[in-house]
């Protein structure tokens, strides 16, 4: 059954390991910081700018959730939105490094580290994708395997 | 955990709430971070395999934070009440895994509940504890939406600074050999 949305998208038969998928950047203002923070993470380190001062890490930092969200982003335009996305399966060994602060500009890149193609599901394969997200200065920020669903555009029984 | 890491006990269940999405928010976080079709448009995703809108695994997860976020408040307003000194818990280093099971559709309402499986010290951190969190979303049906292993740090309530590491920290609060020794270590 084919897709009218995907079907011109690249497949998993299209995929090899050890592709680079450079990412895009974002810069994190004080609202985007605010945004995230009242809905998910109302803490007063990343709510409040006093608060955040005298903090551990000394000023508006994001959420970690936020940083994630926000390198998910830009993995879906960069990638999952023109390959034939079905969903994510998780992610494994998720890793904050180093704060990401208000005024930072992030982005980095995915590698595409295994594909295979799932045991229950022969319409679908599995790619695993390694995140290096850092920022201007070159640190690391954040890294994590996730695992992708693709379909496939031949069906293997 | 707003008790002190002594007071955690293994394996006790901590319900942290429920939430129900509505498919104008799971539409407007995925716009700003996931904007895969079967998250943001409608009318597309009765194409996916989904048959229909679906949360972005990080949308449920990012609740799932402010449910533990909110738990863990109320507790410490609790002990509060009760005229005792919540614990304290610093920052995550980060999520051993998570695994996304069963979709979130609009009209859904996820139950989330935390369990400690584990406590230790911490070996970099001294007077913290590490404690590893599994954090588990339910829906309606009792279908588990989402697993995740998470590690935490808690201050140890118990914890005595070594008489060594008092001393040092005594010498880097003076002037002038101060600077010196926080440039050194």
């Amino acid at each position: 059954m084919t897709n009218p949305v995907t079907q011109d998208r690249r497949h998993f038969e299209d995929l090899a390991v050890g592709e680079v998928i450079t990412l895009g950047h974002v810069t994190l203002t004080k609202q985007m910081i605010f945004d995230f923070a009242h809905e998910f993470d109302p803490l007063p380190f990343h709510i409040d700018e006093k608060a955040a001062k005298a903090s551990l890490l000394g000023g508006l930092a994001s959420s970690g959730w936020q940083t994630g969200a926000l390198s998910l982003r830009m993995l879906v335009d960069s990638f999952l939105g023109t390959v034939a996305s079905a969903g994510g399966l998780g992610f494994e060994n998720l890793k904050w490094k180093t704060p990401f602060m208000v005024g930072d500009t992030i982005g980095g890149t995915v590698t595409i580290a295994q594909l295979r193609r799932s045991a229950s599901h022969p319409q679908w394969g599995i790619v695993m994708l390694d995140f290096d997200i850092r920022n201007q200065k070159d640190k690391p920020v954040m890294s994590m395997r996730l695992a992708n669903l693709v379909e496939c555009r031949e069906v293997v029984a | 955990m707003t008790r002190w890491f002594e007071d955690i006990v293994i394996d006790e269940v901590f319900p942290l709430g429920s939430h129900t999405f509505e498919e104008a928010e799971i539409i407007r976080f995925a716009k700003l971070y996931d904007p895969q079709y079967f998250h943001v448009d409608p009318e597309r995703a009765r194409q996916s395999h989904f048959g229909g809108i679906v949360a972005s695994g990080w949308h449920t997860v990012s609740v799932g934070h402010r449910k533990m976020v909110d738990a863990l408040s109320a507790e410490s307003d609790r002990l509060r009440g009760l005229g005792q000194e919540p614990g304290v818990s610093g920052p995550s280093p980060g999520v051993n895994s998570m695994e996304f099971k069963t979709p979130v559709r609009p009209g859904d309402t996820v139950t989330y509940e935390l369990i400690v499986t584990d406590k230790r010290h911490s070996n970099s951190l001294p007077g913290w504890g590490l404690l590893f969190n599994q954090l588990t979303a339910r829906n309606q049906r009792n279908e588990i939406v989402y697993r995740a292993d998470l590690v935490g740090f808690s201050k140890l309530r118990d914890y005595r600074t070594p008489l060594k590491l008092k001393v040092l920290l005594a010498l880097t609060r003076l002037p002038v050999i101060g600077p010196r020794l926080r440039r050194s270590t």
